[in-house]
């Protein structure tokens, strides 16, 4: 198979142990138990369904005592039955098992997505890497939940394959060669089949994708609006239909080939019959065996057959999960780039930093920095030197594309720099403890994740020991009070119709204060805002810079606005140009240097006509 | 939430005849492939059943050569035909299933792309085609099962119809007299037997399903919940967007600690597997094979007492056991039917959404002078879910060549003026007019032909610039490209290997490009200049750009708008600068309307708040005070 080509870290065996130990984890281990049981019992259950025929026949045949012939029917009845039930009951109670334990791996996933070092996410190997894991998780067939299912088929075929192979061996060795290799060819085939599915596996998602893509976009209500008013229905239909078209004629193609594959494997199913009658019948002929018995080893034949296609079967889809699980163990596995608990313990080092009093707590700095994305041309900041002491209101400022936001993900531990480092009280951000240097910043990025729970669980970011009062209070900092406590359900209403089917949407500008009252609730010792007032029109937008002071406190706070004179209410406002600091200062200093910040100033403020003001103040 | 209430025999059927019709009106093929590989499925098995009873007969009596040679090669060319007859049909099944299962969708994309907006926009109709998609992706079930189960009745059908066949002989054959005391299995009664014992454990089977399902009902509720749980927090933890609040927030926490609320229904089903539903489960299983002693039993007396050979007994045992499954499936596949009924039920709800908007036949007049005079006349809009008055009585006439911005606070109702003017909805009380007459008379495609737009939210489509310029398949190559260079984006355009056929955005092409947001808009902008529309509208589209660029936008839009009619929605309040005319919007009414400088004058009015909000930052530090002081003097 081409898929061999792949190297993956960890071999069948090895995965295959680690399965073993996962359900062990979750203390599932019974899975295992229960899947080596149905194994047993469908071996039992399919050789009592091939005895069954022949054996009452015989009785038939042979004329049998009617009582002896009442005996074997029952029992056969009653030992079919009591198996069927029985492989039901344990199939059905390792199932939800199954689940969990993969249920817990998908955890595992989700948690190693949340915490992972930032710049994974943004990597392009990782994220071929992380949806090849999610394959192995998702739904039933998931290489985590099937490789249960195949491995109890493996365990049941080579039971069956030694059962058979017994009563063939009875027969003659040429029934049991022709058998097997009638097998092996019909296996040889479906791989064939299989292959030439793999091989065309990109080309089938291409068109799965597009596909995806167009429905969804005509779906889209934002799409609606422009598509009304430019009559772009037709387009979307062409675009469809293309897509089909050429979907359809790789079926066409598709479908040709396996039909070759069915047509070889009737041949190959005549011949093995063929060969079968032909030595049973001459065997039953020549030996005057009952013909009960020619019943049962023809159905032997066939069921040899089975076996053997199961084994091998079951060790192609066992190889294939293997290479799933491996690439699952890698995900998982993948080194951080960042120190997370090996870090060093900002709790313990402030402790230190405070004894000694270098002046240095809280201190952020940035020395000599300089980033680049990778795989750029060119450096998006480039030797930022800047110092942000504790409690100062510093605002960053630029037009688009100036790496405004680029600086804050630096600061906020993000990234770390490519040249340069990242002082926090003096101490290289690389060496602490990833996740507590998080948990010194609050923030307003532009991006928000709102989780589908209630609102106060969306300010406290948290669904245990909520303090109501500090939400209350951080709601009303924020200017949403009004809005909520006129919902029925208060600080308790859901927030989206995702989960909850009472949950309710909120405006871009409401959504803005929540994040707002959020990033006050958890009131870290610094606190970055990102562009927070972008969806707000102007009388929201003065509301908001005129309680800022108030609501940042005494904290540090770095606030980031593409409208430079917005932040006059900051200690400090440095201007970004091109990835550099071009000027800092306050709003007065900056007008008076009459430098690039100045410039921009002036033109900014023109579309506000200055001298109208003047004219009629003055 | 689907309906649980009982859905009689006739509706089931005919919810499901019509789901039939629509497929079949897309598309015929897999009905008729499913057909024939039902009446091949159907008849395989009795044919080999048949052949070798023959076979096993003659074994079992004469042992003739010949007529052995005779029945062995009957049977390998039959399986052997049927093998290959078979693997074609099942051929043609597959590709039109697969084709029919990539086209899923097709049945909501044509609703959706004919539904009026308003509709399209209403909650109601969201939250229907939410839970349609939900049904299909949790439980496969709705219109998609249909094929499925109509492959599933008819080959049932015919397999016992040919069982049927196949067992007359299983009465009409008597025990001979010298049987003695199992010359009672000759009574005709015993038909009536069997059936009833063929039917009666079918339908206990059935039963004890159907007292499994209550069972799992007790939990349905818990697990949607669960589901839905899991389904947000697994596809939406993980998007990149959230990625810094994730971790600036620990939300995975939060996310965790959710599973594991809702996980509570995992532990329900697993205590009802170990007892009631497991055990009933088995029961059903073995019930299910009991008939299979029933068959052996009867057909074997009838065998040891003489009535006819081996090769018979298994011919009827075969044919019998079949016969069970047939009617299994056939029961079962009713089963199925009643439970996807109210999926379907959903479905056609949503089908059945009407467009509430009159659709006149008048056509727009197409003038050179581009003389085109809207008047809104004492206008109010509600949204249809809300209570609220979203406009209230806004009168309001443009004059041609007019450039006007709209302003106001949030929610004030700028967004759903535009929405109303370019016939998204229909007012509530109040007619909007074009050139004198209401414009629902109007073909909604006509009437869309006056406008352009560019929306907050503006959308291209992952194509070649030139379609999406066109918003078509074909276009116009050189407007499109002077469109392109008026809008500023000719510098862009010029570096792209591929010209105007260059894709945007990398879904459909590899090398496609990405567009900044500035791009996209610069394309948006000319893709509303390319339609050449009498009325041109930016709907705060620059929300993303900085003051600067936004101002430039405005200024080069402006220009490049000639003698078009033109609104400007911002909450820049610069651009008003450059309009003749400025609505000012307050909670759905216009309360203020005149120019720039007019309003200005107004101290005391919103404008002069708004812009003075903005224009603050500008102004010197005594200046802003005096101002300051100045403006909450004139509030109270």
């Amino acid at each position: 198979m081409r898929r061999k080509i792949e190297k993956s870290k960890y071999n069948i065996w090895q995965n295959v142990r680690y399965m073993l130990r996962m359900a062990c984890r979750s203390r599932k281990s019974g899975v295992i138990v229960l899947c080596v049981l149905t194994s047993i019992l469908q071996v039992f259950s399919s050789l009592t369904g091939m005895l069954v025929t022949p054996v009452i026949l015989r009785c038939v045949e042979e004329r049998a005592l009617f009582s002896e012939l009442m005996w074997t029917i029952a029992a056969f009845a009653v030992v079919m039955m009591a198996l069927s039930g029985v492989i039901t009951y344990v199939d059905k109670n390792s199932q939800l098992d199954k689940v969990t334990v993969r249920r817990d791996i998908l955890l595992d996933l989700i948690k190693k997505d949340c915490t992972t070092s930032y710049p994974n996410l943004e990597s392009q190997a990782v994220g071929k890497m992380r949806r090849r894991a999610y394959n192995s998780v998702s739904g039933n067939s998931g290489a985590t939940e099937a490789v249960w299912i195949t491995l109890s088929d493996i365990i049941k075929s080579a039971g069956g394959f030694i059962l058979y192979l017994l009563m063939l061996t009875a027969v003659d060795p040429v029934i049991i060669i022709v058998t097997a290799s009638t097998a092996a060819a019909g296996y040889g085939l479906n791989c064939y089949t299989k292959n030439w599915k793999y091989r065309h596996k990109e080309e089938v998602s291409s068109y799965g994708n597009k596909r995806w893509h167009i429905t969804r976009r005509a779906k889209d209500i934002r799409l609606a609006k422009d598509l009304r008013i430019f009559g772009m229905e037709s387009w979307l239909y062409d675009m469809y239909e293309s897509v089909m078209t050429l979907y359809r004629g790789h079926l066409r193609k598709r479908e040709r080939v396996c039909l070759a594959v069915d047509v070889l494997n009737a041949l190959l199913v005549f011949c093995r019959n063929g060969i079968a009658y032909f030595y049973l019948i001459s065997m039953t002929l020549r030996q005057g065996l009952p013909v009960s018995e020619f019943l049962l080893y023809f159905a032997a034949v066939g069921g040899f057959t089975t076996w053997i296609g199961g084994i091998l079967d079951g060790f192609g889809k066992l190889y294939e999960h293997s290479l799933d699980l491996s690439m699952l163990r890698e995900y998982l596995e993948l080194p951080e780039m960042f120190l997370f608990d090996e870090g060093e313990s900002i709790d313990e080092f402030m402790a230190n930093c405070s004894k000694e009093g270098g002046g240095a707590e809280g201190c952020l700095e940035l020395k000599n920095v300089s980033f680049r994305y990778p795989g750029a041309k060119e450096d998006v900041l480039h030797h930022i030197n800047l110092v942000i002491k504790p409690g100062e209101k510093l605002a960053i400022v630029g037009l688009n594309g100036a790496g405004k936001t680029t600086l804050v993900k630096l600061l906020c531990g993000f990234y770390d720099p490519t040249e340069g480092e990242v002082l926090f009280c003096g101490k290289n951000v690389r060496s602490l403890n990833r996740k507590e240097y998080y948990s010194l910043f609050s923030a307003v990025f532009q991006n928000f994740s709102v989780l589908e729970v209630t609102l106060a669980e969306n300010v406290a970011q948290t669904d245990v020991d909520i303090e109501m009062e500090r939400v209350r209070e951080c709601i009303e900092k924020a200017g949403l009070t009004e809005r909520i406590e006129r919902l029925p359900a208060g600080y308790e209403t859901h927030i989206g119709r995702k989960v909850y089917e009472d949950g309710i949407e909120l405006s871009g500008g409401e959504m803005q204060r929540l994040m707002l009252a959020r990033a006050l609730y958890k009131d870290a010792p610094i606190i970055v805002l990102d562009e927070p007032t972008a969806a707000l029109d102007p009388l929201a937008e003065h509301d908001i810079y005129q309680k800022y002071s108030d609501m940042t406190g005494k904290r540090t706070s770095i606030y980031i606005s593409h409208r430079l004179a917005s932040t006059r209410f900051c200690d400090r406002i440095i201007y970004l140009k091109k990835g550099q600091i071009a000027e800092s200062g306050t709003h007065e200093e900056l007008l008076r240097a009459n430098g690039e910040y100045a410039c921009l100033f002036e033109v900014q403020s023109k579309y506000y006509g200055e001298e109208k003001w003047e004219r009629k103040y003055s | 939430m689907v309906k649980k209430d009982k859905i009689s025999y006739r509706e089931v059927l005919l919810l499901h005849k019509r789901g039939l019709m629509i497929f079949w009106r897309i598309c015929p093929g897999i009905f008729l492939s499913r057909a024939c590989y039902a009446l091949m499925t159907g008849i395989t098995p009795y044919i080999t059943i048949y052949l070798s009873a023959r076979l096993v007969g003659e074994l079992a009596g004469e042992r003739d050569i010949r007529q052995i040679v005779i029945w062995v090669a009957a049977i390998l060319a039959a399986g052997l035909l049927l093998g290959i007859g078979s693997g074609c049909i099942k051929r043609w099944k597959l590709y039109e299933n697969a084709s029919i299962w990539q086209d899923k969708d097709r049945v909501l994309i044509d609703k959706l792309l004919n539904m009026d907006f308003s509709v399209m926009d209403d909650p109601e109709t969201h939250h229907l085609l939410a839970q349609i998609q939900q049904n299909s992706i949790w439980g496969g079930v709705g219109i998609y099962k249909i094929p499925e189960l109509f492959e599933k009745s008819i080959s049932s059908m015919i397999s016992i119809l040919c069982a049927i066949s196949l067992t007359i002989g299983l009465f009409a054959e008597k025990v001979p007299k010298t049987a003695g005391m199992l010359c009672i299995l000759n009574h005709p009664l015993w038909i009536g037997v069997l059936s009833v014992l063929l039917l009666g454990t079918a339908m206990l089977v059935i039963i004890i399903y159907k007292r499994i399902n209550t069972y799992f009902e007790e939990c349905t509720k818990e697990a949607e919940l669960g589901n839905r749980v899991w389904g947000f927090f697994m596809f939406e933890m993980t998007d990149m967007e959230r990625a810094m609040d994730m971790r600036i927030y620990n939300q995975q926490d939060i996310g965790i600690h959710y599973f594991q609320k809702h996980n509570n229904y995992v532990m329900a089903l697993k205590h009802l597997a170990k007892g009631k539903m497991g055990l009933m489960k088995g029961l059903a299983a073995a019930v299910a094979v009991s008939f299979q002693g029933v068959i052996d039993l009867f057909v074997c007396m009838k065998a040891w007492a003489g009535a006819f050979d081996i090769g018979m007994a298994t011919q009827y045992i075969g044919a019998v056991t079949a016969l069970y499954s047939g009617v299994e499936t056939l029961v079962q596949t009713y089963g199925i039917l009643q439970n996807n009924a109210p999926f379907l039920r959903t479905l056609f709800e949503f089908l059945d959404i009407p467009n509430l908007m009159y659709q006149g036949s008048l056509t727009v007049e197409k003038r050179q002078d581009q003389r085109y005079e809207i008047e809104f006349k004492d206008v109010s809009f509600k949204y249809p879910s809300s209570k609220q008055w979203a406009l209230r009585h806004i009168s309001m006439r443009f004059h041609i060549g007019e450039r006007l911005a709209i302003v106001g606070e949030n929610g004030s109702g700028k967004t759903t003026f535009i929405k109303l003017l370019c016939r998204l909805y229909d007012p509530t009380e109040g007619v909007i007019l074009l050139n004198g007459i209401d414009i629902r008379k109007y073909n909604y495609r006509e009437y869309m032909s006056v406008f352009a737009v560019v929306f907050q939210d503006f959308q291209l489509l992952s194509c070649s610039l030139g379609e999406n310029m066109a918003a078509g398949k074909s276009y116009e190559k050189e407007k499109v490209e002077q469109c392109l260079i008026k809008a500023d984006f000719g510098d862009r355009l010029r570096k792209l290997p591929k010209g105007l056929e260059t894709c945007l955005y990398k879904h459909f092409d590899k090398e496609g490009i990405e567009l900044s947001g500035g791009e996209a808009q610069k394309i948006a902008l000319a893709r509303a200049l390319y339609k050449d529309a009498p009325f041109a509208i930016l709907d705060e589209p620059t929300a993303a750009l900085d003051p600067e660029a936004e101002q430039k936008v405005y200024e080069k839009f402006n220009e490049i708008a000639g003698d078009k009619t033109a609104i400007y929605i911002s909450h820049r309040l610069s651009s008003c600068r450059l309009c003749d005319v400025v609505a000012v919007f307050d909670r759905g009414r216009i309360i203020q309307y005149g120019s720039h400088e007019q309003l200005l004058e107004e101290t005391e009015g919103k404008y002069y708040q708004l812009w003075y909000a903005q224009a603050q930052y500008y102004i010197e530090e005594q200046e802003r005070q005096k101002m300051w002081n100045n403006l909450i003097a004139d509030e109270t």
